[in-house]
C-alpha cells in the first residue's frame, strides 16, 4: 500500500483515506465513563496518545465534563481527549449530523454565528461547521479586571459582517452593550504546565509589567489564551464557566480547583504515525509522544542547536521513507533560513526587519513549540493585505472586517501605519494599542493531527495549507517535497 | 606662529566635528553568507550601522518600511559590509511607516559581514542574561535607561537596567527612589533640530516608576523635565533617558 502512495506522490493526501475509519470518541458530558491512565486514540495521521499522569480519571461528577451553567455544556464540550483537548471541525460536524444539531456545544450564545440566527439551521453555525471557530464576544472598549474602561488608541468600524453579529442591534458594537464579535478555535487544554510557565516580571516584547494571578500575584506567562485575556487556568475557568456555559452563579472554588487540577495533568501528543509507524524511539527524538511531555521540564529555550525545541531527529534520516521525511521537516523548522518579516513583536522588538533566522527563532519553546516571552505576534494571517481571507467582496468571505483608525498621538501599527483592516484585532481588542492589532499569542505545537483546522481563524484546513501559508508570508522558498517533510513534520508532534 | 596655531586648533575642530554624522535616511539590508548587515546613505555616502545580533546585543539593528535616525561616529579603518563604520552609533526606528524603505540586497562575493556571535540559524550558546546587580554597589545610586528618538519602548538591555535598580533598591531597603524623565533633541549634520514629542519625559518617568512599583520596590517618586533637553549633535543619544536614583 505505502509504495503504491508513493508512486502517486500523494503521501499526504492518502493519509486522509483513513479519516472514515475512525472509531467513535466524543465524550459527553455526564457521560460517566472512565478515562484510563494511557489512550491512543486513532486520527487521520495515526494516533495520539493522552495521559493522565495522576491515574485514570472519574469523570462521573467531574467538574470539568458536568455542565456547571445553563446550556447543557461542560469543559469537555470543547477540549476532548481525542482531539487533543481541542475540537476538530470534523468532529463538530459529526456532532451535528449525530444530534441533529442539539449538542450543547452548538450553543447560541457562541457556537452559533450570532445568537439571534435561527439555531436549528446548519448555515447559523457555519464558522464552527466549517472552521471550528467559536465566537468570543469582546467588549469595547476593553474593561479592566475591576470593570472600569482601559485607554484604547484606535476606533473600530464595522466593514463587512458575514455573521450579522457586530451590527445586531442586540450584541454588536452599537448595541446597549458594545461589543465586538470575533471568531477563534479553542486552544489545546494539555501540557499546560509548558503554556503557563516562564512568567517574567517585565514582558520583553511590551517592556511593560505583565498580568499577575490574582491567586499568587506572580507574574503570569500570558500565553494561556489567544489574546491573553485571563491570567490563569483558575481564571479563565471562572471565565469560561460564566460565558461559554452560560452559568447564572459562580463555580464553588472546589469546583475551579478540580477542573485546574485536572487540565494540569493531561498530556497529549502524536505517539504512532500512519505510515512511520510508533513514533517513540529510544534512539530517536527526545520530543515526541506525551511522555516526554510529562516528564521533561517546562520553560527551556529550545532556539538553539545544542538541545533543539524537539530534539535531533538525525538517526531518523536515510531509514524508513515516512520517518526520513519527518526528519526532515525537523530540519527545515529549526535550521532552514528565511526573511521574517513585518512580524510585529518579532522584527518590533529590537531583531530587526527583516530577520534571517528560522521557524525556532518564534516558536523557541522546547517541547511546545510556543514562545518564551509572551507570545502574541502578527503573523499576518487576520491583517489586510496578508489575511488568509478571501478578498472582502467575495461570496465566500465568513469571517467579519473591522476598520481600525489609530488616533494621532498613538504609534501606529509598525507595519500597517494607521488603518487597519483586519478579521480579528487580536490582542489590541484587550490591550487598547494600536501596535497589537492583528495580534494573536502564538498556540502550541502538539497534537496537532487530531485537531484540524489551524490558526486562530481556522483558515489552514490541513498542515499542507498551514505551511503553505508560511511559505507564502515569508518567501521560503520551500520545494513541494519540503513542504510535505514540513507538515509531515508537524503532523508527528 | 599665533595664526598658524588658530589654524590648527580651527582644523583639530573641524576634523571633530567633521567625524560625526546624524542623519534621517531609509536603511539599507545587504545579506551575506553569514547575517545581514544593516546599512544607510547619507550625503552620498554608504555607512555601516551594524550587523544581525541577537536580542541581547547592544546594537538593535533599523527596520525596513521605517526611516532611520543614525547618529554615530565615524571609526577609523577599512569599510565593513561596503559601508563606512560609525562606532559608537545609536539607531531609533521612526514610528511613521514608509513603505519607500525597502532596499534589501543580495548577498555579493566580496563582501562579508563582521563574525557575529550569533548566526541566521539556532543559537549554538546560551541567551546572556542581564548583568546582575552588583554586590559592590554602596550608598546613593543612579541607574541610566536610554531610548530611541520619540520612543518610550524600554528595550531589553533597559529591562535589565530596571532589574539591577529594583534589586539594589530593595537589597539595600532604599529610603527613596526618585525617577526622573527627559526627552531630548537631535542636531542632525544639517544643522536641522529635531526635538522629541512633548509629553515623553513624563510617559518614560511614569513608566519606569511603574516597572519599579511592579517589582516591589517601594517609597517610587516620578518627575519629568517638561523642556527638551538642548542637542549637540554629538552625545545626543545620552539624553533622551530616564534617570532612577536609589538613596539609602
Amino acid at each position: 500500500m505505502r509504495k503504491v502512495l508513493l508512486l502517486l506522490g500523494l503521501p499526504i493526501l492518502a493519509a486522509a483515506q483513513y479519516q472514515s475509519n475512525l472509531r467513535i470518541t466524543w465524550i459527553e458530558p455526564g457521560s460517566g465513563e472512565t478515562l484510563p491512565a494511557v489512550d491512543e486514540i486513532e486520527n487521520y495521521l495515526g494516533k495520539l496518545g493522552v495521559i493522565q499522569s495522576s491515574g485514570p480519571v472519574d469523570t462521573a461528577g467531574h467538574p470539568f465534563f458536568t455542565p456547571l451553567g445553563t446550556n447543557g455544556r461542560a469543559c469537555v464540550n470543547c477540549h476532548q481527549p481525542a482531539y487533543g483537548m481541542s475540537v476538530s471541525a470534523e468532529s463538530l460536524r459529526d456532532r451535528w449530523h449525530a444530534t441533529g444539531g442539539k449538542d450543547p456545544v452548538f450553543a447560541a450564545f457562541d457556537g452559533s454565528n450570532c445568537p439571534d440566527l435561527p439555531q436549528d439551521q446548519e448555515k447559523s453555525h457555519s464558522l464552527l461547521l466549517n472552521r471550528g471557530l467559536f465566537r468570543i464576544p469582546l467588549p469595547w472598549p476593553p474593561r479592566n479586571a475591576d470593570g472600569s474602561q482601559k485607554p484604547v488608541e484606535f476606533s473600530i468600524e464595522v466593514v463587512r459582517d458575514p455573521t450579522g453579529c457586530n451590527l445586531s442591534p442586540k450584541y454588536g458594537l452599537k448595541s446597549a452593550n458594545p461589543t465586538v464579535s470575533v471568531y477563534r478555535r479553542p486552544r489545546p487544554a494539555a501540557n499546560l504546565k509548558y503554556v503557563i510557565s516562564g512568567g517574567q516580571n517585565i514582558v520583553l516584547k511590551t517592556g511593560m509589567l505583565a498580568d499577575r494571578d490574582p491567586e499568587t500575584g506572580r507574574p503570569v506567562s500570558m500565553n494561556l489564551m489567544s489574546d491573553a485575556r485571563e491570567p490563569s487556568l483558575l481564571t479563565q475557568a471562572m471565565s469560561a464557566i460564566m460565558g461559554h456555559e452560560e452559568a447564572s452563579k459562580a463555580p464553588s472554588g472546589k469546583q475551579l480547583e478540580g477542573i485546574v487540577a485536572f487540565e494540569s495533568q493531561v498530556y497529549a501528543a502524536q505517539v504512532e504515525h500512519v505510515f512511520a509507524g510508533p513514533l517513540i524511539d529510544r534512539d530517536g527524538p527526545f520530543g515526541l509522544g506525551p511522555a516526554a511531555l510529562r516528564d521533561r521540564k517546562a520553560g527551556v529555550l529550545g532556539d538553539n542547536d545544542f538541545d533543539p525545541v524537539f530534539g535531533l531527529f538525525d538517526s531518523w534520516k536515510g531509514k524508513d521513507y515516512y520517518r526520513a521525511s519527518i526528519a526532515r521537516g525537523a530540519d527545515i523548522f529549526m535550521f532552514r533560513q528565511f526573511w521574517l518579516r513585518d512580524a510585529t513583536h518579532i522584527n518590533s522588538i529590537g531583531l530587526g526587519n527583516p530577520l534571517k533566522r528560522t521557524c525556532a527563532t518564534c516558536h523557541n519553546a522546547q517541547m511546545t513549540g510556543q514562545d518564551l516571552s509572551a507570545g502574541w505576534v502578527d503573523v499576518g494571517t487576520n491583517n489586510y493585505p496578508t489575511w488568509t481571507e478571501p478578498d472582502t467582496w467575495a461570496e465566500s468571505a465568513e469571517l467579519p472586517v473591522f476598520k481600525i483608525t489609530c488616533q494621532k498621538a498613538a504609534d501606529p501599527h509598525p507595519y500597517l501605519g494607521r488603518v487597519i483592516y483586519t478579521t480579528d484585532p487580536g490582542r489590541a481588542l484587550i490591550s487598547g494599542r494600536c501596535v497589537d492589532v492583528g495580534s494573536i499569542v502564538m498556540q502550541q505545537l502538539r497534537g496537532l493531527a487530531a485537531r484540524a483546522p489551524y490558526f486562530a481563524n481556522g483558515s489552514a484546513k490541513n498542515l499542507r495549507e498551514l505551511v503553505d501559508f508560511y511559505d507564502r508570508r515569508f518567501d521560503m522558498k520551500l520545494s513541494e517535497m519540503e513542504k510535505d517533510d514540513l507538515a509531515n513534520f508537524l503532523g508527528a508532534l | 606662529m599665533r595664526l598658524a596655531a588658530c589654524a590648527l586648533v580651527l582644523t583639530a575642530v573641524t576634523v571633530l566635528v567633521a567625524q560625526e554624522r546624524s542623519f534621517l535616511a531609509c536603511p539599507i539590508v545587504r545579506d551575506t553568507k553569514t547575517v545581514p548587515c544593516f546599512l544607510a546613505e547619507y550625503d552620498g555616502e554608504l555607512y555601516f550601522l551594524g550587523i544581525q545580533q541577537d536580542i541581547t546585543a547592544d546594537f538593535h539593528p533599523p527596520q525596513l518600511k521605517h526611516e532611520v535616525l543614525v547618529e554615530g561616529r565615524v571609526k577609523d579603518g577599512p569599510r565593513v559590509c561596503g559601508g563606512i563604520p560609525l562606532a559608537p552609533v545609536s539607531v531609533s526606528v521612526i514610528k511613521e511607516v514608509n513603505p519607500g524603505c525597502n532596499t534589501l540586497l543580495p548577498a555579493e562575493p566580496g563582501i562579508e559581514a563582521p563574525p557575529a556571535a550569533r548566526g541566521a540559524g539556532p543559537a549554538s550558546h546560551r541567551l546572556r542574561e542581564p548583568a546582575p546587580a552588583s554586590e559592590s554597589l554602596k550608598g546613593p545610586q543612579e541607574f541610566t535607561v536610554l531610548y530611541q528618538f520619540n520612543d518610550d519602548y524600554v528595550e531589553f538591555a533597559s529591562i535589565g537596567t530596571v532589574r539591577r535598580a529594583a534589586g539594589y533598591a530593595m537589597k539595600i531597603g532604599a529610603s527613596a527612589v526618585k525617577v526622573m524623565g527627559y526627552r531630548g533633541t537631535t542636531v542632525l549634520s544639517n544643522g536641522e533640530r529635531l526635538v522629541e514629542k512633548d509629553g515623553l519625559a513624563e510617559k518614560r518617568a511614569q513608566d519606569i516608576a511603574t516597572l519599579l512599583r511592579g517589582s516591589a520596590v517601594t517609597g517610587v517618586t516620578a518627575d519629568w523635565k517638561k523642556e527638551p533637553e538642548p542637542g549637540d549633535g554629538k552625545t545626543d543619544p545620552s539624553r533622551r533617558r530616564v534617570t532612577i536614583t536609589v538613596i539609602p
